[in-house]
C-alpha cells in the first residue's frame, strides 16, 4: 500500500516536473511575497538570472514562509523533490538550514547571512554597510534640520547595522545629526510605514532612511510632504523623483550563479561568502537632484576609499548610545561582533529592544 | 514643532488611521443593526484596494479607481449573503471564508500590480489656514477621503435613525417577525444591509490603497478590517460612536508611532499594544454604565445560537 | 430500520461526500479559471498531504494544534459564547510554560514536562478569563475582548524575545536559547507527531461523552437554548462561563506550550501558524460538535500542510492555497445549508 502511494506521489511529481530526471533542481525560499518590489523580489531576480544562466537547471520557489520551523518542512519537501541545492534567503533560516543539512550531507544550502556554516551549508551575503555609510553621507549633506530618520520592520543584527552605518555617514558631514528610529512591527505593512513617515517629519526630521520590505510607501509619502528618503532593496527613484536621495540595492544574480557554479563543478567549500559594491552584488543608487555637487564628489571618493580598502566602516573610534567607547581608534570591528549587532552608535535615538 | 502644532499634527495622525476603520465600521453597523454579522470585511476590504488600486494605474484617475473599489467590495460579500441568506449558513464560518476569498484573491490577482506608480487624488489646500497654530497642520494632512469618511458620518447616522427605510432596517434587527408581518421581508433587508457594509469597507479598503499609501502590498489592511467589527460594539452599533471609536484605536496607534519618533525608549512592542488596551479599556467603562445596551436582539439571537 | 430513520442514515452518510464533491468542483472551477490543469493539481494538493509517510505525519503535525484550539473555541460555544481568543490563550500559554522552562531548566524531565504543561495550561485559562470576568461580571461581549486580547498576547511574546529573555547566544536573533529536550513530549513513527495529538483526539472524546452523558453537559444546553428557563432553575451562568473558558483557554495554552517546545525547540515571534484562527473556523463549521471536530481539524491540518507542495511543484503563488481554504468552507456551508433546508 505504501509503495503505491509512492509511486502516485513520484508520478505526480514527475508529471509536473517535466519528467526530466537529470536536471538540476534549486531550490528558492523566500520570507515575504515574491512580488514585493523590494526585498523578496530582489532574490526572485536572482533566481531568474540563475534560471537564465543554466541549461537544465529547474528552480523550485515557495513564497511567504516564516522564519519558524515551518521553514525546515518546507525544504526537506523541496529536497524530497529533488533540490540538490536550497538558498535560504531570509536571515532567520539558518539554524533550520544547519539542521536540515545534517539530514540531508548531499545537498548543498545557501543562506542569506550569519555566522554559522556546516559541511554543507554556506553563508552568502553582500554587505551594504558601506552603500548605507554612503547613502547617510548623502543624508547628512542635505538634512537642514540635522535630524534623520530611520524606519524598521525589528530590532535584528541586519538592519542595526544599517541603522548604525547610515548614522556613521551622516555624521561624517554633519558631526552633530542623529537618527531617530520607529519600528513598524512588521516587514510589509504600508498603513504603518506611512503613519511613521508623517510622525518624523512633523516632529522636525527631514531626511528618512528605511530597511522594510519594499521602499515604496516611504519614499511617496515623503515626496509628498517634501522631505528626503534613502532607499533600500530596490531602487525607487521613479516612485520619488525630488524626494530620493540615494540607496543601497541589491544585485543577487551573479553571485548567485557563482555559487551554482562551484557547486556544479565539485570546488565549493562552505564559508561566509560576503559580496560588496566592488563586485557589483550591492549598488549605490544613483543620486538625486537635492544632493549638492560637492556632496557627490566627496561621497565619490569616499567610495573609492572603501573599494581601495583605504576606509573601513566598521572601525574605531566608535562611541555607543550611551556614550561609552566600543571600538578603539584603528580598531576594526570583529566579525561576531559585526554578524551579531545589538547596539546603537552614539546619535541613534530609540530603543534597540 | 510646537505645542499646539504638535497636536493638529497628531489630530490628523489620528483621523488618518482612523478613516478606513471608521468607513468598514459604519457599514459593519448598518450590517449588524438588521440582525447579521459579517467578519468577511477584512476580505471587502483587500478586494476593494486591490480592485481601486489596479483601477486608478489603468485609467489614471483615482476618482475611478475609488469608485471601482467599492464595487469590488460590494461584489465578494454577494458570496456572504448567499450563504447566510440562501443557505442558512452559520455566519461566522461564511464570514471568515469570505474573509479568506477576498484575501487570497487580492493577492494573486493583485501580484502584478505592484510596483506600479499611480495618480494622486487632489490636495486640500487652505492657504488661509497655512501658518494657523492647530488648524494648520490638521488642514494641511486632510485628504479626501478623510473628509468623505467624517461627512458619511452624519449622513449614515440621520439615515439609520430618521428615514423610514432606516426605521425598517432597524426593525429587522430588533424584531424580525413584527416586521415580517408588517410586509418587509427581512431576508431582502439583510442582504441589502451586507451589501451596503460591502461598499463602505471595499471603499475603506481603496482610501486605504489609493489615497493614504498609494501602495498595493497583499494584506495590506492588516487585521483592521476585524477590529472595525468588534469596535461596532464598541460604538454600541450607533453610528454616531462610530468617530470616537475608530479615533479611539486610530489615536492610539498613531500615538505609538508618535511616542516612538519623539525618542520614548519604551519598547516599541509594548507601545503596540496600545491601541488594543485603551479599546477594551474603552469598552468595560461603557459596560460599567449600562450592560448590554443596544444589541440588535436578532444579532444576540445569532451570537447566542 | 424503521421507515424514519432510513432517510437519516442516508443523509449522515452522503452529507460528506456531497460535501466533498461540492468543494472538488469548487476547486477545479477556480483551476480552470487560473489556466491550470484542475485534475493534476487537486491530485497533488491530496499527495502533498497524504502522499507518503512524511507528508502524512507532517499533516498531524498541523492537526493537532488546531484540534485543540478547535475545542477552547466550541466548549465555550456550548454556553453560548463566541469566543476568538484561542490564538491569544495559544500565546500567553506559550509565554509564561517558556518562562517556567528558562526558571527550570536544569530540573529532571519528570518535573520538567510536567510543570511546563501546567503552568501553560494556567496561563492560557487565566488569559481566557479574563474576559469570561468581564463577560460574567460585566455583561462586556466576550467577542471583541478575546479578539483585541490576542494582538496583545502576540505582542507579549516579540516583546520578552526581542528584549528581557532573547539568547545571548543567538546572534542577535529574537529567540529564547533552545529548550532541553527534557521539556519535550514524546514523539511517535520516528517524525515530529508528537503525544499532544492523542491528547487532543482525547480531549475531543471526552468532551463529546461529557456533553451527551453528563450533567454538565446538559447544564451548558439548558442554559444556551433557554437562559430564562435556566435562570429560573438556579443555574449559575456566570460560574459556567467562566468554566467553560478556562478550559478551553487551558486547551489553547497547552498547544502553545507544545508548539513551542517539540516543533519549534524554542520561544519566538510566529509561534503560532494561525492555529487559533484555524480552530474557531473548524469549529464554527463542525457546529461545536466534539465529534466532527476531529476529521475537519484534520482536513484543515491537510491543507495547511499541503500549501508549500502546491507552491513548489505547481509553481503558483501562496495566494492559491489561501483560496483553496476558502473554497473548503464555502463549499461545506453550501451543501450544509442546503440539506438543513430540505430538513425543515
Amino acid at each position: 500500500m505504501r509503495s503505491l502511494r509512492r509511486l502516485f506521489a513520484a508520478m505526480a511529481a514527475g508529471l509536473l516536473l517535466g519528467g526530466n530526471a537529470h536536471a538540476q533542481t534549486i531550490g528558492f525560499i523566500y520570507v515575504g511575497p515574491e512580488k514585493d518590489y523590494g526585498y523578496n523580489t530582489s532574490h526572485d531576480l536572482g533566481r531568474q538570472f540563475v534560471a537564465s544562466q543554466f541549461k537544465g537547471v529547474k528552480t523550485l520557489h515557495v513564497e511567504n514562509v516564516p522564519e519558524t520551523a515551518e521553514v525546515e518542512r518546507v525544504m526537506e519537501r523541496m529536497v524530497r523533490s529533488g533540490a540538490t541545492i536550497i538558498f535560504a534567503t531570509s536571515y532567520g533560516y539558518l539554524d533550520y538550514a544547519i539542521a536540515l543539512g545534517k539530514k540531508y550531507p548531499k545537498v548543498a544550502f545557501l543562506h542569506a547571512g550569519g555566522l554559522k556554516t556546516s559541511s554543507n551549508v554556506g553563508t552568502y551575503w553582500a554587505n551594504s554597510d558601506d552603500a548605507m555609510y554612503l547613502a547617510g553621507m548623502a543624508a547628512g549633506s542635505v538634512t537642514r534640520s540635522g535630524r534623520l530618520g530611520f524606519i524598521a520592520a525589528f530590532p535584528i543584527p541586519q538592519v542595526i547595522r544599517s541603522i548604525n552605518a547610515f548614522t556613521l555617514g551622516a555624521q561624517a558631514m554633519n558631526p552633530k545629526a542623529t537618527t531617530t528610529v520607529v519600528w513598524t512591527g512588521g516587514w510589509l505593512q504600508p498603513a504603518k510605514e506611512a503613519e511613521a513617515t508623517n510622525s518624523l517629519i512633523d516632529s522636525g526630521v527631514d531626511v528618512i532612511g528605511e530597511q522594510v520590505d519594499s521602499p515604496i510607501t516611504i519614499a511617496q509619502t515623503a515626496e509628498k510632504r517634501g522631505a528626503y528618503v534613502v532607499g533600500k532593496d530596490v531602487n525607487v527613484a521613479r516612485f520619488a523623483p525630488k524626494a530620493y536621495l540615494t540607496g543601497a540595492s541589491w544585485n543577487w544574480g551573479p553571485m548567485m550563479a557563482r555559487l551554482v557554479t562551484e557547486i556544479k563543478n565539485g570546488t565549493w567549500k562552505p564559508s561566509h561568502v560576503r559580496g560588496d559594491m566592488k563586485d557589483g552584488s550591492v549598488v549605490l543608487d544613483p543620486f538625486g537632484p537635492a544632493v549638492p555637487k560637492a556632496a557627490q564628489q566627496t561621497i565619490l571618493e569616499r567610495k573609492q576609499a572603501i573599494l581601495d580598502g583605504k576606509f573601513v566602516v566598521w572601525a574605531g573610534p566608535m562611541t555607543g548610545q550611551d556614550g561609552k567607547a566600543l571600538l578603539a581608534a584603528g580598531k576594526p570591528m570583529d566579525m561576531e561582533m559585526l554578524e551579531s549587532m545589538d547596539f546603537f552608535v552614539r546619535g541613534v535615538v530609540g530603543s534597540i529592544k | 514643532m510646537d505645542g499646539l502644532d504638535a497636536l493638529g499634527a497628531f489630530a490628523i495622525s489620528a483621523l488618518r488611521s482612523a478613516t478606513p476603520l471608521l468607513l468598514v465600521m459604519l457599514g459593519e453597523c448598518l450590517t449588524q443593526r438588521t440582525g447579521v454579522i459579517n467578519l468577511g470585511v477584512e476580505g471587502q476590504m483587500l478586494v476593494g484596494a486591490m480592485v481601486g488600486y489596479g483601477a486608478t494605474a489603468a485609467s489614471g484617475n483615482p476618482w475611478l479607481g475609488l469608485a471601482a473599489g467599492c464595487a469590488a467590495g460590494c461584489a465578494l460579500p454577494s458570496v456572504h449573503g448567499l450563504l447566510v441568506g440562501g443557505a442558512r449558513a452559520n455566519q461566522f464560518g461564511s464570514g471568515l471564508s469570505v474573509w479568506m476569498l477576498g484575501f487570497g484573491l487580492s493577492a494573486l490577482l493583485g501580484s502584478s500590480l505592484v510596483g506600479r506608480q499611480i495618480a494622486a487624488l487632489p490636495e486640500i489646500r487652505i492657504e488661509a489656514l497655512d501658518g494657523v497654530p492647530f488648524l494648520g497642520p490638521l488642514v494641511a494632512g486632510l485628504t479626501p477621503t478623510v473628509l468623505i469618511a467624517l461627512a458619511l458620518v452624519p449622513v449614515v447616522g440621520w439615515w439609520l435613525y430618521r428615514t423610514r427605510t432606516g426605521l425598517h432596517w432597524r426593525a429587522t434587527g430588533e424584531v424580525p417577525e413584527a416586521a415580517r408581518s408588517a410586509g418587509l421581508s427581512p431576508a431582502r433587508i439583510r442582504l441589502n444591509a451586507i451589501l451596503v457594509g460591502g461598499l463602505l469597507s471595499g471603499f475603506g479598503g481603496a482610501a486605504l490603497a489609493v489615497d493614504y499609501t498609494r501602495t498595493w502590498a497583499e494584506g495590506m489592511s492588516a487585521g483592521r478590517g476585524l477590529v472595525a467589527v468588534g469596535l461596532v460594539i464598541v460604538a454600541r452599533w450607533n453610528p454616531w460612536l462610530t468617530l470616537p471609536a475608530a479615533l479611539l484605536f486610530g489615536g492610539a496607534e498613531a500615538l505609538s508611532l508618535r511616542l516612538q519618533a519623539a525618542g520614548v525608549t519604551v519598547s516599541a512592542h509594548l507601545l503596540h499594544t496600545l491601541p488594543y488596551l485603551a479599546s477594551i479599556a474603552v469598552l468595560t467603562l461603557t459596560y460599567v454604565r449600562s450592560r448590554d445596551a443596544g444589541t440588535p436582539a436578532a444579532l444576540k439571537a445569532v451570537m447566542d445560537r | 430500520m424503521s421507515e424514519a430513520s432510513r432517510p437519516r442514515a442516508w443523509v449522515a452518510l452522503s452529507q460528506p461526500l456531497v460535501c466533498g464533491g461540492a468543494v472538488l468542483l469548487l476547486c477545479g472551477a477556480f483551476f480552470l479559471a487560473i489556466g491550470r490543469e484542475p485534475l493534476s493539481l487537486l491530485w497533488l494538493i491530496a499527495v502533498s498531504a497524504f502522499g507518503d509517510g512524511y507528508a502524512l505525519s507532517e499533516t498531524l503535525v498541523k492537526t493537532a494544534p488546531i484540534l485543540l484550539c478547535a475545542l477552547a473555541t466550541a466548549l465555550p460555544a456550548r454556553v453560548g459564547l463566541i469566543s476568538v481568543g484561542a490564538e491569544g490563550q495559544l500565546y500567553f500559554g506559550a509565554l509564561l510554560g517558556t518562562g517556567f522552562v528558562l526558571m527550570a531548566f536544569e530540573l529532571p524531565g519528570y518535573v520538567l514536562l510536567p510543570g511546563m504543561l501546567v503552568t501553560a495550561a494556567l496561563a492560557g485559562a487565566a488569559w481566557s478569563a479574563a474576559c469570561a470576568g468581564l463577560r460574567a461580571g460585566l455583561g462586556v461581549n466576550e467577542t471583541i475582548t478575546t479578539l483585541l486580547l490576542n494582538y496583545v498576547a502576540a505582542l507579549l511574546v516579540t516583546w520578552v524575545v526581542f528584549g528581557p529573555w532573547k539568547d545571548p547566544l543567538s546572534q542577535g536573533w529574537p529567540a529564547t536559547r533552545d529548550f532541553p529536550d527534557a521539556a519535550r513530549l514524546p514523539t511517535f513513527f520516528d517524525s515530529r507527531v508528537h503525544l499532544g495529538l492523542w491528547l487532543a483526539i482525547g480531549g475531543a472524546l471526552a468532551l463529546h461523552v461529557l456533553m451527551r452523558r453528563s450533567r454538565w453537559g446538559l447544564e451548558l444546553d439548558v442554559i444556551r437554548s433557554n437562559p430564562r428557563a435556566a435562570q429560573g432553575a438556579g443555574l449559575n451562568f456566570g460560574r459556567h462561563v467562566m468554566i467553560t473558558m478556562a478550559i478551553g483557554g487551558a486547551l489553547a495554552g497547552i498547544a502553545g506550550i507544545i508548539e513551542t517546545s517539540n516543533i519549534q525547540g524554542r520561544l519566538q515571534s510566529n509561534i503560532s501558524f494561525g492555529a487559533g484562527f484555524s480552530g474557531f473556523l473548524v469549529a464554527w463549521l463542525a457546529r461545536n460538535d466534539f465529534l466532527r471536530i476531529i476529521p475537519l481539524s484534520l482536513l484543515v491540518g491537510a491543507l495547511l500542510a499541503s500549501g508549500d507542495g502546491l507552491q513548489m511543484l505547481a509553481g503558483v503563488p501562496s495566494s492559491v492555497s489561501l483560496v483553496v481554504q476558502a473554497l473548503l468552507f464555502v463549499g461545506v456551508l453550501l451543501v450544509n445549508g442546503w440539506y438543513a433546508s430540505r430538513r425543515s
